[in-house]
């Protein structure tokens, strides 16, 4: 997929870009407001937008891009994180934000997250994945066939996982999606609602379908034998 | 001062009101004055008429009774007298039978004005006088009159001693105008020999407050207060200064010799792996620390009002009870909740939930397998709204309580359990933040923390 990356910071620049190359994205950059303002009407699939820019800033950038129709999701990423930050990116037309300093994999995870948002006016009712099956208008979760019951985190955790299959979702992102914390609980609430949703998911048998992906987060997969 | 003194009190406020109530004092002075002369002058006319008419019916009775011989003896004994009315007898032909009086010719019977110059009186002054002429009948003519020098003699004195009044009262009024502008102009300085004693660096100034609670003293404390704040603010930001050079120290020397060590050591691969590991798992510790150190400071500098709107308080603990359920359980510990549904607090959601959270992860953390912790929201009595965390853990000791809250204070038994003795910290200034005072008491056994939010006046509990 096709990545600007609005940074000026050098060094993270191209940590970022070499991360995402190895990652299969092809990724353009600039490092001022304005060059960022002049490439991004190039088609992009995702925009990765730093909050402070020399000459214009990352809000005024997204503000300018937003009304000459570009609609490409943008991530923010910042240094300020502040109370109010996250809701003025938001409110400036950004999609998602990020608060430096960050790990790779949660960039990454966040970034295909927006690339395949669904479009809005797309309703679904039904999120499958192999052998599993949500009915969000039903909210009942089954596999196989067989009714699973679960309490409602947990079936929010799994619409999450879901809504995101074949992606790595991290914690963070769990953590803002379905409890609404934008900080960092100290406890393990996040691994010990999914050992609990792996443990019900298991209970009629059947192959393991959330993955745990070491230091970025889980991923809910088909089996690969399903796929090929 | 004195050089500028003048013009700067003629620009002063409480000068510029003196003045015009001054202005205002000597205007309605004169009113009342000119009031007061003109009733006294009615009220003298009227007495004199009075006293004409009168003497006319007496010496028209005496003529109709006794004939004009008798109201001629009466009338020359009358003008011999001290009465201090004038008299004049005529007869048909214009003769005068008897009395001194001029009068007004012709003679028409009513009231009428004339001139008398008597060289003798009044320094020969031409006196004014006011007459009553009648037709006594036969021919006879009668008129009593009253000198107008009397009214003349009253507005001389009159005139001067309202002069003597409010000459001085004006001049009181300009006086204590600039006394009273100088008093102020002097406070006025005061706060601004301040605010330059503060420029100046001399930070723990303050405005004097002279305890009377007038307009100045109220500017004063509100002034001192902001001071405090603004103090308060650069002490936050200083004890965080110091607490990054204190604690972040510690963790950065780990970092330093773990990457020097494995420099210096390692030869396989594994053995780097290991060393990167513990270096990013530093690194995430410190990081962790260095944000937790920025949003506590971030939230003592917040204005209450940004980001403030109602926030379902009741909805916040459930939410974050929730959270914790799972793992308090696995942590074989018990969390009880009593939240009573739909209370409300203009607040900042994002900060409650995480005060509550941690809180929670506190209690968790701190108390031994099997413990009780207990999350409850009510309404007080009065309308403010009390949450409050408690566990029946082993507590803290009561001298540690005041000191739970300090940054990176940890009491001696929590040295060993993960954290950054931040939590409380944060829990404290999103109190504040919120204007609810938090509470660290025994809970006899275990640690009681509550925050008590003041009454919301838009969902009253």
């Amino acid at each position: 997929m096709r990545i600007l990356l609005i940074e000026d910071d050098q060094e993270t620049a191209s940590y970022l870009a070499r991360g995402l190359r190895e990652h299969g994205h092809v990724v353009d950059h600039a490092a001022t407001g304005q060059d960022g303002l002049f490439l991004a009407g190039g088609g992009h699939d995702v925009l990765i937008v730093d909050r402070m820019l020399p000459g214009l800033d990352g809000l005024g950038l997204v503000r300018a891009l937003r009304e000459t129709g570009v609609k490409a999701p943008v991530l923010f990423l910042t240094a300020l994180g502040g109370v109010g930050d996250r809701v003025k990116g938001l409110e400036a037309g950004g999609d998602d934000y990020l608060v430096k300093p960050f790990a790779f994999a949660e960039l990454l995870a966040r970034v295909n997250a927006l690339a395949r948002r669904p479009p809005l006016v797309e309703v679904r009712t039904v999120l499958r994945v192999a052998d599993l099956e949500m009915d969000l208008l039903k909210r009942t979760v089954t596999r196989d066939g067989h009714r699973i019951e679960l309490q409602p985190r947990e079936f929010q955790l799994l619409e999450c996982l879901l809504a995101n299959a074949e992606r790595v979702v991290t914690r963070t992102m769990l953590l803002e999606t379905v409890w609404d914390f934008h900080f960092d609980p100290k406890t393990n609430i996040v691994e010990t609602h999914m050992s609990r949703l792996r443990a019900k998911l298991a209970q009629e048998g059947g192959a393991e379908l959330i993955h745990t992906v070491r230091g970025a987060g889980y991923a809910l997969r088909a089996p690969v034998s399903d796929t090929s | 001062m004195s050089t500028s003194f003048l013009p700067r009190l003629l620009r002063a406020t409480s000068f510029r009101l003196a003045a015009l109530y001054v202005a205002l004092f000597a205007v309605s002075a004169l009113v009342l004055g000119a009031a007061v002369f003109l009733i006294a002058r009615s009220a003298i006319e009227q007495q004199m008429a009075a006293r004409i008419e009168t003497e006319t019916a007496f010496l028209r009775g005496e003529f109709r009774t006794a004939g004009l011989d008798h109201l001629l003896a009466v009338v020359r004994a009358r003008g011999r007298g001290t009465s201090a009315l004038d008299y004049l007898v005529e007869d048909a032909t214009g003769t005068r039978l008897a009395g001194e009086m001029a009068a007004a010719r012709p003679l028409r019977a009513g009231w009428a004005f004339a001139e008398v110059s008597e060289a003798s009186e009044d320094n020969g002054r031409p006196e004014r006088v006011r007459e009553l002429v009648s037709d006594l009948g036969g021919g006879v003519w009668l008129a009593v009159g009253d000198d107008l020098g009397r009214v003349a003699d009253l507005e001389e004195a009159i005139v001067p001693a309202f002069l003597w009044t409010v000459g001085p009262a004006v001049l009181l009024g300009i006086g204590g105008g600039i006394l009273l502008s100088r008093a102020f102009l002097n406070r006025v300085d005061a706060i601004a020999r301040t605010a330059e004693a503060i420029i100046g660096g001399d930070l723990a100034r303050r405005v004097p407050v002279r305890g009377t609670g007038d307009d100045l003293d109220r500017l004063a404390s509100t002034l001192n207060r902001m001071l405090d704040r603004i103090a308060a603010l650069m002490e936050s930001l200083r004890q965080v200064s110091s607490d990054v050079a204190h604690d972040l120290r510690t963790p950065l020397s780990r970092l330093y010799q773990r990457l020097e060590d494995a420099r210096a050591h390692a030869r396989s691969m594994p053995e780097y792996e290991a060393a990167i590991d513990g270096a990013v798992g530093e690194a995430e510790g410190l990081l962790g620390t260095f944000s937790a150190l920025l949003r506590i400071a971030q939230v003592e500098g917040a204005s209450p009002l940004a980001g403030f709107r109602d926030v379902n308080l009741s909805a916040v603990a459930e939410a974050v009870a929730d959270a914790y359920r799972p793992d308090v359980e696995e942590a074989a510990h018990r969390l009880a909740t009593q939240v009573s549904p739909g209370i409300f607090v203009n607040g900042d959601q994002e900060l409650l939930t995480q005060a509550l959270a941690n809180l929670v992860e506190n209690a968790l953390r701190h108390t031994p397998r099997g413990t009780t912790i207990r999350v409850r929201l009510a309404c007080e009595g009065d309308g403010r709204v009390r949450l409050t965390v408690e566990d029946n853990g082993p507590g803290a000791p009561a001298e540690d309580l005041p000191r739970l809250t300090h940054r990176f204070y940890r009491g001696e038994r929590s040295r060993t359990t993960p954290g950054n003795g931040l939590g409380l910290s944060l829990v404290a200034a999103v109190a504040e933040l919120h204007s609810a005072p938090l509470a660290l008491d025994d809970a006899k056994p275990g640690l009681r923390v509550s925050l008590v939010f003041p009454a919301s006046a838009i969902h009253p509990c």
